[in-house]
């Protein structure tokens, strides 16, 4: 239970990280990464199956070009209406219904569309078999959370990141660019979406009602922990991957579905901004 | 000159267009309401395609002393697909009835609420429904309660009770070779497949067996180590999946990477082509699955199979990977013909009087209804339509029930001692 309450926790602060990056740096609730999340698992598939690239990079590609992608989607259609959050959340989610559509209506359907595992086989933890796709999951999140603090905390561009999140106006009066920089967020966040799938889909198949899933996971991970809070969607991430793996076990896998969904009105009720979010604190506090 | 040619053009055309609908007229009309994008829906659409295909190649039907050529309207009314109300469903229906004039449907409702809904607009327009996807037994039991107004509708498929016995006999047969009776049953949390769950536990228990835990998993769920490790700490011996979900695979992933010492046998869907060989490779070797009916693979003691198998694939460039459905689908078309040549009319009556004394043989077993329309599976194809357990042995679909037509034993998985 403990090894995989930890796997469970690694996969849902994997699958968070890119939306709260986005929503922490530009104030945009990405309703589209879930789709975006789903299109990553596909394009990757595709350049291997259909291209014959290699799996590595195929997963480069992929990154990339979504990287790209959620950057454009940011350009051409979110710039426009950003600060307006109903009209952010709707145009995203509208984002995410054409791309999953279109993904239908073209034909990925069927159980076919599965990434291949980086490392086959099984090693022995506490007395249970543990697939190495998932140590790997554990490995990438780490490996994720601690670039991501190198990148926010030592680059020039992480730096103006940063100043954004904190003070935009003033940001703004030292020369950065909020646009550019939240078109940069966008883009990044897409981008670890990408990878996230690219880590996670190998223990299963890839299909288009997932992303509709895993934007509730994400989002369920963000207001627990606090949308825009890195080190709260670590510790909602542990909370609700060990409540979930604790409910399978001495429950029923059944109230599994439940689990997130009453984290979030638990936390709502007691503190709406999250565990460590900042969001709407001084309302709170007043 | 100019003038004439005009003239002439103007003729042909009225010409051309008087004898189009004359020719449309040739055609009997056949619908597909159906999911077509999901996998039961999409390959029993083509199925049926092709059946009709090598019915047209042959002249088409005999309808009393002239033939007709039969041709396919296929409309995408999504009942199976989440969220889609079933007055949807029956609109499209609807649709196809009054703009395309189809004579009949084959293929059918995904959902059995929009299937027993649709069984009033079918004997509303007199139109013959032969389905071959939703399972639920109500369908029986309304054509018994009322079999003059719902005479039209015929279930070519199996049936959930069907499906039930099915498994009690896979069970059987696992506890004859290695004397087994210890379980653990893991199912997706929808009604189907929870219901059926629930009649196995009840069935274990009558029988003998140790019902070790019942667990029941949310669709898209993506991790069973919980239900995994509660099942190998019981001890068990078997454990029963029951999953249509796309994310079951995994399942079946972690009983292998966790090696858990018990046999894995029962239904799960998107293992049951040999697509899923190349997705999930030996991840999945060992796993037992209940094929709904046979034919959709080839199975060598019964030829129809192999011969509707190589003609799937030499017409649509790919083999069935739904072990319900695709079979069926092409069975109706000709349980239909067959029909309508007998009757030698198309009077609906008369050919619903004739399906109902069908008996033919096709390549789910041979071909009989019972009393409620449905469709009479057995466990020899020579006597009745069959369904199957297969085991994936080294990247084979190995049949190991029923005896008729197995074709080999129950394989251990390695590391069970």
């Amino acid at each position: 239970m403990l090894v995989y309450g930890l796997i469970n926790s690694a996969v849902l602060a994997l699958m968070a990280l890119g939306f709260n990056l986005t929503f922490g740096i530009s104030g945009v609730a990405n309703f589209a990464y879930g789709a975006i999340y789903v299109v990553s698992g596909f394009l990757t598939w595709t350049l291997i199956n259909h291209l014959g690239l290699p799996y590595a990079l195929s997963a480069i590609l992929t990154i990339g070009i979504i990287g790209v992608f959620g950057g454009l989607i940011y350009k051409f259609i979110i710039r426009r209406i950003r600060g307006l959050v109903i009209s952010e959340v709707i145009a995203t989610f509208g984002i995410s219904i054409v791309i999953l559509e279109f993904l239908r209506y073209v034909g990925f359907i069927g159980f076919k569309y599965s990434l291949p595992v980086f490392i086959k086989g099984s090693v022995e933890i506490f007395d249970t078999y543990v697939d190495i796709q998932r140590l790997l999951i554990i490995a990438f999140g780490i490996f994720l959370i601690t670039g991501l603090y190198l990148f926010t905390h030592h680059t020039k561009i992480g730096l103006a990141f940063r100043g954004i999140a904190q003070e935009e106006h003033t940001s703004l009066s030292l020369g950065i660019n909020p646009d550019r920089i939240a078109g940069w967020s966008m883009g990044m966040g897409s981008a670890l979406g990408a990878l996230a799938a690219i880590v996670i889909l190998p223990l299963g198949t890839i299909t288009v009602d997932s992303g509709y899933d895993v934007l509730i996971s994400a989002l369920s991970v963000c207001i627990v922990g606090g949308l825009g809070s890195t080190f709260g969607v670590i510790i909602a991430s542990f909370i609700i991957g060990y409540a979930q793996t604790i409910t399978a076990t001495y429950v029923s896998a059944h109230w599994t579905m439940i689990v997130s969904l009453v984290a979030i009105l638990i936390i709502l009720a007691i503190k709406p901004s999250g565990l460590l979010g900042h969001q709407k604190e001084l309302e709170e506090r007043v | 000159m100019m003038n004439r040619m005009v003239l002439c053009l103007f003729f042909a055309t009225i010409f051309f267009l008087s004898i189009c609908p004359a020719s449309a007229q040739q055609y009997i009309t056949l619908g597909v309401p159906t999911s077509l994008k999901l996998i039961e829906g999409y390959e029993g659409h083509k199925a049926a395609q092709l059946a009709i295909e090598e019915i047209n190649a042959k002249g088409g039907v005999k309808v009393g002393n002239e033939k007709r050529l039969l041709k396919i309207e296929a409309l995408d009314i999504r009942d199976g697909e989440p969220g889609v109300p079933t007055s949807e469903a029956l609109l499209g229906i609807e649709k196809l009835i009054l703009d395309k004039k189809i004579y009949a449907t084959v293929v059918g409702n995904f959902r059995s609420e929009a299937l027993l809904a649709a069984m009033d607009i079918f004997s509303k327009y007199k139109i013959i429904n032969i389905g071959t996807i939703a399972m639920t037994p109500k369908f029986q039991e309304k054509v018994l309660s009322n079999p003059e107004k719902y005479k039209y509708s015929f279930r070519n498929c199996l049936d959930s009770r069907y499906l039930a016995g099915y498994i009690q006999n896979m069970m059987k047969h696992v506890s004859s070779q290695f004397g087994y009776n210890k379980v653990f049953i893991a199912t997706q949390d929808v009604l189907w497949a929870s219901a059926t769950g629930s009649m196995m536990e009840k069935w274990f228990k009558d029988n003998g067996w140790t019902v070790a835990g019942f667990d029941k998993y949310p669709v898209g769920a993506t991790d069973f180590s919980a239900g995994l490790m509660k099942a190998k700490s019981a001890g068990v011996q078997v454990i029963l999946p029951i999953f249509d979900m796309p994310t079951s695979g995994i399942l079946v992933k972690q009983w292998k990477s966790m090696k858990i010492p018990a046999l894995m046998a029962g239904f799960i869907s998107p293992l049951m082509g040999t697509k899923a060989w190349k997705t999930f490779g030996e991840d999945i070797d060992g796993l037992m699955n209940v094929v709904f009916e046979i034919g959709y693979f080839p199975v060598k003691a019964y030829p129809p199979t192999v011969k509707f198998s190589e003609a799937y694939m030499k017409r649509w460039k790919e083999d069935i990977q739904s072990g319900h459905g695709a079979a069926p689908a092409y069975d109706t078309v000709y349980v239909l013909v067959n029909a309508i040549e007998k009757a030698g009319t198309l009077d609906p009556d008369k050919v619903v009087k004739a399906l109902q004394e069908t008996d033919m043989v096709g390549v789910v077993g041979r071909i009989k209804f019972d009393k409620g329309h449905q469709l009479i599976f057995g466990d020899d194809p020579k006597t009745a339509a069959v369904g199957a357990v297969f085991q994936w042995q080294k990247g084979t679909m190995a049949v190991v029930w029923p005896n008729s037509i197995a074709s080999a034993k129950i394989v251990k998985p390695s590391w069970m001692k």
